[in-house]
């Protein structure tokens, strides 16, 4: 059968473009909406953890109960007088029982686990929610899938109140503030000098832009090699600074290290916007007698202007999320980042519903800025 | 001062700030090559095998004699990384994960981007907001999502959970989809004219018209994979489940003052980035994807 054509369009459409809306959804869509209901729970992920640990049921109740399956004269009866579900569950199965799980262990069919631990049908290695879900008459669903508990605005509350939190949201406003200006100015700077009858342009483009192509783990070790106080930043300044474990230094040191590696390659961006404006306003005011002062303040500036607006934003929004340099080579909590103090909540100290509360304020830093852009630049930028 | 002899003068400044800018730029590169370069310990005059300092001043580097920090040069600490650590298995693990990413971004945002340049199709401005809107989310907000949705599917410490949430980038699509949009449609006018159907017509046609977007996209998507940290830092925790640059990241935990083996291990997770990068150089600066290399 022939479809319409109109209907076949619509079919291959949907068809080639299923694949990247079906990520989108899923690792885009889900992931921040999932992320906002997180903030406002108390998201324990080490219980959710425990939801999928293991166990061979016939051991845990042996232990439990202090007796084997197998001994003669065991009744259902006699076991069910020793036996304490709730202790069973939070010691033996290992599981932190919150208010309504513990309510639900009514519905625990406490008959039918220990008939079958003496019919010897529990040898076999089960996770603790398929276990839970078998042996619960009713709501088994608080089992098998982790609910994190609602705290409403409590996480919040709690951000407002954390030292922590103002220092990372400092420490990162403070970088963006220091980095983004000084690595436009020495971009735009570099590129002017070097949108000139200059030969070998090719190759300082490509020495320009080698610390943007090395990862950021790579070059935070060249750099914890530089820094180091014995190290050879400080023989050639002839100081003695511990530039990374020092707190006072620290940031200072990172900031540095990340404008040198972005100023090359924002530079080159600039080149190709320098390369756009015609000669002929530069021959033009030189007739006129303006000066390079002002050539640079009336022409290459405004015209430049889109181009700087769009990547001082990128700029401010790489630095907003700075992580990488951190991690590796941050030691001290006084010189924390929003992005790192985020992560440390989220895996090092298992409080996810607290981390998705800060990086909601990420987001909406992130948010503000780059509304804040676009309501400067009205001209099509990339897209 | 005649108008000539000034612009020399300006030119020959120009090239002292672009040189000294380039020797900045260079020196950690080439300093850390000259540590990863110096022996742990050699055998000096006397016969005696003496340990090397590689923080000592003046640093005694003699490029014609190949001698760092007054010791011979040597490409032992190359080979040694690789006894020490399951060097040769995060090599692997990083060239799956960056080979499959790339190749995943390349078919699939081509075909995205063909579907939102030419097709039509229902709620297409409606998606297309979507994507837009999803360009400004930090991955700090949706690494927790993310991250126990790896957890519930079993998928952490597996190549899957590496590289399935990165297949796809709204970045490539709209890349892809604005090259097509670039292309005269008179071509596929021309096919359609002929009785083509939309799928020969992409694969036949218009997909090998489409080859300096594909290349700078995968030029892109590689080095971004391949420079990746966040999250390899989330979905491996296994030694031979790590990528490159979580192995440095070991480094920088485990052999802290083996300043040798780290700078090795380092100058050889660069070295492959920066010979792309070269041979590919005018696909790269010129392509105008300069901004967000890093993520």
């Amino acid at each position: 059968m022939l479809l319409k054509a109109k209907t076949r369009e619509a079919l291959i459409g949907y068809l080639f473009a299923a694949p990247i809306i079906l990520s989108v959804l899923m690792f885009e869509f889900y992931p921040i909406i999932t992320a906002v209901f997180y903030s406002f729970t108390q998201y324990q992920p080490l219980q959710a953890q425990q939801l999928n640990n293991t166990i061979v049921p016939e051991d845990t109740l042996s232990m439990n109960l202090m007796v084997f399956p197998d001994e003669p004269g065991l009744t259902v009866e006699s076991l069910q007088d020793d036996f304490d579900l709730e202790f069973f569950i939070e010691t033996d199965v290992g599981i932190t029982l919150s208010e309504r799980q513990r309510e639900a262990l009514q519905y625990f069919n406490t008959e039918r686990l220990l008939t079958d631990f003496l019919e010897g049908k529990l040898k076999e290695e089960v996770s603790i929610k398929d276990f839970m879900s078998v042996y619960l008459k009713r709501e088994a669903n608080l089992f098998v899938k982790y609910k994190p508990k609602i705290v409403g605005l409590e996480n919040f509350a709690k951000l407002l109140d954390d030292q922590y939190f103002w220092l990372s949201l400092k420490n990162t406003v403070v970088y963006t503030a220091i980095v983004v200006p000084i690595q436009t100015f020495l971009a735009v700077i570099l590129a002017v000098v070097a949108n000139r009858g200059i030969k070998g342009r090719q190759l300082f483009k490509i020495i320009f832009f080698l610390p943007a192509v090395t990862s950021s783990a790579a070059l935070s070790m060249i750099f914890k090699l530089i820094y180091a106080k014995p190290g050879v930043l400080n023989k050639l300044l002839n100081l003695s600074v511990d530039w990374l474990q020092n707190p006072s230094t620290a940031l200072i040191a990172i900031m540095i290290m990340n404008i040198w590696s972005t100023a090359g390659y924002f530079m080159v961006t600039y080149l190709a916007g320098l390369q756009n404006i015609p000669k002929s306003l530069y021959e033009a005011s030189e007739i006129d007698g303006a000066n390079f002062r002002t050539r640079f303040t009336k022409i290459t500036l405004p015209l430049l202007r889109p181009q700087i607006l769009f990547v001082s934003t990128m700029g401010i929004i790489g630095c907003m999320q700075v992580f990488d340099q951190i991690y590796f080579l941050i030691k001290n909590m006084r010189n924390i980042t929003l992005a790192f103090y985020i992560y440390r909540n989220a895996f090092e100290y298992s409080k996810m519903g607290y981390a998705s509360a800060l990086s909601m304020v990420l987001f909406a830093l992130i948010l503000i800025i780059t509304f804040a852009q676009k309501k400067f630049i009205k001209e099509e930028s990339y897209f | 001062m005649s108008l000539n002899k000034k612009f020399r003068m300006s030119l020959i400044a120009a090239y002292i700030v672009l040189i000294g800018y380039c020797v900045l730029t260079l020196f950690p590169f080439l300093w850390s090559m000259s540590v990863s370069l110096t022996p742990m310990t050699y055998e000096n005059d006397q016969g005696v095998r003496v340990g090397v300092d590689i923080m000592k001043w003046p640093p005694g580097i003699n490029l014609f004699k190949f001698e760092f920090f007054n010791a011979p040069g040597t490409f032992e600490n190359y080979v040694e990384v690789f006894k020490l650590v399951p060097f040769a298995r995060w090599i692997l693990n990083t060239v799956i994960y960056a080979v499959v990413v790339t190749l995943g971004n390349i078919f699939l945002d081509a075909l995205g981007g063909y579907a939102f340049a030419r097709l039509k199709f229902p709620l297409k401005n409606f998606w297309f907001t979507c994507f837009l809107a999803t360009l400004m989310l930090p991955m700090h907000v949706k690494m927790i999502p993310m991250y126990n949705m790896m957890v519930d599917y079993g998928l952490v410490n597996t190549y899957w959970g590496l590289f399935v949430p990165k297949l796809t980038q709204v970045f490539g699509l709209f890349m892809m989809r604005q090259f097509f949009m670039g292309l005269p449609i008179s071509v596929e006018e021309a096919a359609k004219l002929d009785g083509a159907s939309i799928f020969t017509t992409f694969f036949k046609i218009i997909l090998p018209m489409t080859k300096p977007a594909i290349a700078a996209l995968s030029i892109y998507v590689f080095m971004g994979t391949w420079n990746d940290f966040l999250w390899p830092l989330l979905m491996t925790s296994k030694k031979e489940m790590f990528t490159l640059t979580m192995g440095l990241n070991f480094f920088n935990g485990t052999y802290y003052t083996y300043w040798q083996f780290m700078m090795a291990a380092s100058i050889m997770i660069t070295l492959p980035m920066i010979a792309i990068f070269i041979s590919f150089q005018k696909q790269f600066i010129d392509s105008g994807i300069t901004a967000g290399v890093k993520g």
